[in-house]
């Protein structure tokens, strides 16, 4: 193996797979998902009722409501503004209040309120809604609350939000396309091309090629999944810890990825191997979603010390200590990966020769 | 253009589908996922926000209204009993009235009521279960505030019987199976641009109308048939069977016409596979617009597939009929004529 070649590979894989749409996929996906499901967290898939506002005066209303963690609220400029959005399901209740309205209430003057309510909206978020409604009129109006309530909290469970259950399957995707698929397909296009073929009759021989690919897999996996927990505001604990399980569980990925590539004949076969094998890839971060599921099953699966420790290190803050065991047997399943694949690509070279 | 010649494209382009490993897992697998989705989805949605209470026999006769308003109660008998069904998960918020609630409220005090929440509990509904309880005595103690609401309900009123989300995702699933088949197709036919085999078949006596028919036939019947198979297992096509079929019908021809139009301008599999990416994501946004209503306003209404999913959607979780969707399928069938033209145009040009 030399580190000159291995260098000019590396070159040509940064200069022309980087224009490769697997590369760009591997760097554009991780993102576009982090973002869409801020987005869809924070408003669309988010359990809080919509409440959408139109102040013709001036009401302290919109601020309050604004404030109150159990509701989304959106203001509008006019009445059929807020019809619209209340129709197309943009709100669950909207409402207008007139110009004066703090004051006519404060006063305990009449005052009329006109609403809008979304046809499909639940009973339960027109429940919250009409009662935060009731209570944000009885603040505004100056009235003391009939009860003095007590809270208590028990149990010790925690809810675990859905951004939280979902990082572990954008992180393992942030790896696996950077780390399977970017390698692999590399390798699958080269043999279809048969430029690997005669790149290996040059002095370069497979070792320096799986190893330039491989490189530039663990560099784009680490990256992107380092970018997927900033984007993700996961990014925390033991930094130099969390980089080093990244890394590891990059090298994981880049070195099943340059398997896949050795071992099948070309784009259309790997493409339909890694869709088969889907299920069972992303079968850790599946059951972490949902916690019902015994926790101890997806240790069964290797992929699962690609993100274990990653989520225990950022979510749980764990220490080396805790994670060691999970890091060994990652280390373990890269030797055996590594000595499957250095195997299969003997094999293959013995065959083509 | 006989028969027998048609016939065999079809049969070679099915052959080679299957014979790329890629869509041939593709297409079975995603039937068999989209349907186990479709029937892991709960069928109905519950609307109720339940609370556990412990309280005078007067108290809960007059919560008994509450429960219209999708609030539903659950009795203990005792505070021990409610604390335990909050720690075990029974109940999400247990709520201990005072024995004295009642007559405390006409004397104009203020009693003292605990709220028992679960630490499973997010924190949005922890800050909002106290506001509930706060109103719901006021309710009791006929404590009403000067203020009319005047309520308008927009659109069908489907309070206590909401479209379970897996109704809802079932126009998105449909548009999935009709783009997998364009992402199949497109890469189909450029491969065979690519490699020559079009050019091969061109100088059989085969024509080119012909070779466009054999290929909208393929493309089409296939989409049709795994769209129909889709909604034939989850059910949609229980109310206004003909009107679904033909809406799917009309939707396969048009992602037919897309199809040709990726292939024009794709080189290979891996081009072809991006941009179909592409259109996927597009035309699968009218779907994801019933799926998390409000995502998006009017804008919308320029996506082709919208007048598919809104249809299907109206007919499936609307009832809606033949009078209610005949703009759609008219749109529709408008967006399927100019692609299909559009795509057979640009094919024809790539031939030359």
């Amino acid at each position: 193996m030399s580190i000159r070649r291995i260098g000019v590979l590396l070159w040509k894989e940064l200069s022309k797979g980087s224009r490769n749409f697997i590369f760009i996929m591997a760097l554009v996906v991780p993102v576009v998902i982090s973002l869409l499901l801020a987005l869809l967290f924070g408003t669309f898939f988010s359990d809080r009722a919509k409440l959408g506002i139109v102040d013709e005066g001036s009401s302290q209303i919109p601020a309050r409501a604004a404030a109150m963690e159990a509701l989304i609220v959106r203001e509008f400029d006019n009445a059929s503004e807020l019809k619209e959005a209340v129709s197309r399901g943009a709100v669950d209740i909207g409402m207008v209040l007139p110009e004066g309205f703090d004051d006519r209430v404060a006063a305990r003057e009449p005052a009329e309120v006109a609403g809008y309510i979304w046809g499909e909206s639940g009973l339960d978020s027109r429940a919250i809604l009409v009662t935060s409604i009731l209570a944000l009129f009885r603040d505004v109006a100056g009235y003391e609350p009939p009860v003095e309530i007590v809270t208590t909290t028990l149990g010790e469970a925690q809810a675990l939000p859905w951004e939280d259950r979902l990082l572990p399957f954008i992180l393992l995707m942030a790896v696996m396309i950077g780390g399977v698929m970017v390698p692999a397909a590399s390798l699958a296009q080269e043999r279809q091309d048969r430029t690997l073929v005669a790149l290996t009759i040059t002095p370069t021989t497979l070792g320096d090629v799986l190893t330039a690919k491989g490189i530039i897999g663990v560099l784009v996996a680490a990256t992107m999944s380092v970018v997927t927990l900033a984007l993700n505001r996961a990014f925390g604990g033991d930094a130099v810890l969390l980089i080093g399980a990244l890394v590891l569980g990059s090298i994981m990925a880049v070195i099943f990825g340059l398997l896949l590539g050795v071992m099948t004949k070309d784009i259309n076969t790997l493409f339909g191997t890694i869709k088969a094998m889907g299920l069972i890839l992303y079968a850790p971060a599946f059951i972490f979603m949902f916690p019902e599921i015994p926790q101890w099953i997806a240790r069964l699966f290797p992929t699962y010390y690609i993100i274990g420790p990653v989520i225990e290190i950022t979510q749980m803050g764990a220490g080396l200590e805790e994670v060691l065991p999970e890091l060994i047997i990652l280390v373990v399943l890269i030797l055996a990966l590594i000595a499957v694949t250095a195997y299969a690509a003997r094999r293959k070279s013995e065959a083509a020769a | 253009m006989n028969r027998e010649m048609l016939a065999a494209v079809i049969r070679k382009d099915l052959v080679l589908w299957f014979k790329n490993r890629f869509f041939a897992v593709v297409t079975v697998l995603a039937l068999v996922a989209y349907a186990g989705i479709y029937y892991l989805l709960p069928s109905e949605i519950d609307e109720t926000l339940e609370i556990g209470i412990f309280a005078p026999v007067a108290a809960s006769a007059l919560a008994a209204p509450l429960e219209e308003e999708g609030v539903l109660l659950q009795e203990y008998a005792s505070e021990l009993a409610l604390k335990e069904a909050v720690i075990e998960g029974e109940v999400p918020v247990g709520v201990r009235f005072p024995d004295d609630l009642l007559s405390a409220l006409a004397l104009g005090e203020r009693p003292l009521v605990d709220v028992y929440l679960s630490a499973d509990l997010p924190q949005e509904f922890s800050d909002l279960y106290p506001i509930l309880v706060e109103e719901w005595v006021a309710l009791m103690a006929g404590t009403s505030m000067p203020v009319e609401f005047n309520e308008e309900i927009l659109g069908v009123d489907k309070a206590g019987s909401l479209t379970p989300t897996r109704d809802r995702m079932l126009p998105l699933l449909a548009v999935f199976v009709l783009m997998v088949e364009v992402l199949g197709l497109s890469s189909l036919i450029s491969e065979e641009v690519t490699t020559g085999t079009i050019q091969a078949l061109l100088i059989t006596p085969l024509s080119t109308e012909g070779l466009f028919t054999a290929k909208g036939i393929f493309g089409v019947g296939f989409a049709f048939i795994q769209v129909t198979l889709l909604m034939l297992v989850t059910g949609g096509l229980i109310k206004e069977p003909l009107l679904i079929l033909v809406i799917l019908l009309v939707s396969a021809v048009m992602v037919t016409g897309i199809a040709f139009l990726l292939a024009s301008a794709s080189k290979d599999m891996m081009s072809a596979m991006w941009k179909g990416m592409l259109a996927l994501l597009i035309l699968a946004i009218p779907a994801m617009n019933v799926l998390l209503p409000g995502l998006t306003s009017d804008w919308i209404k320029v996506i082709p597939s919208f007048y598919m999913v809104d249809a299907v959607h109206q007919v499936i979780n609307f009832d809606a009929s033949w009078g209610a969707v005949w703009t759609n399928l008219l749109i529709l069938a408008a967006f399927a004529a100019v692609f299909l033209a559009l795509g057979v145009f640009a094919l024809r040009r790539k031939f030359r």
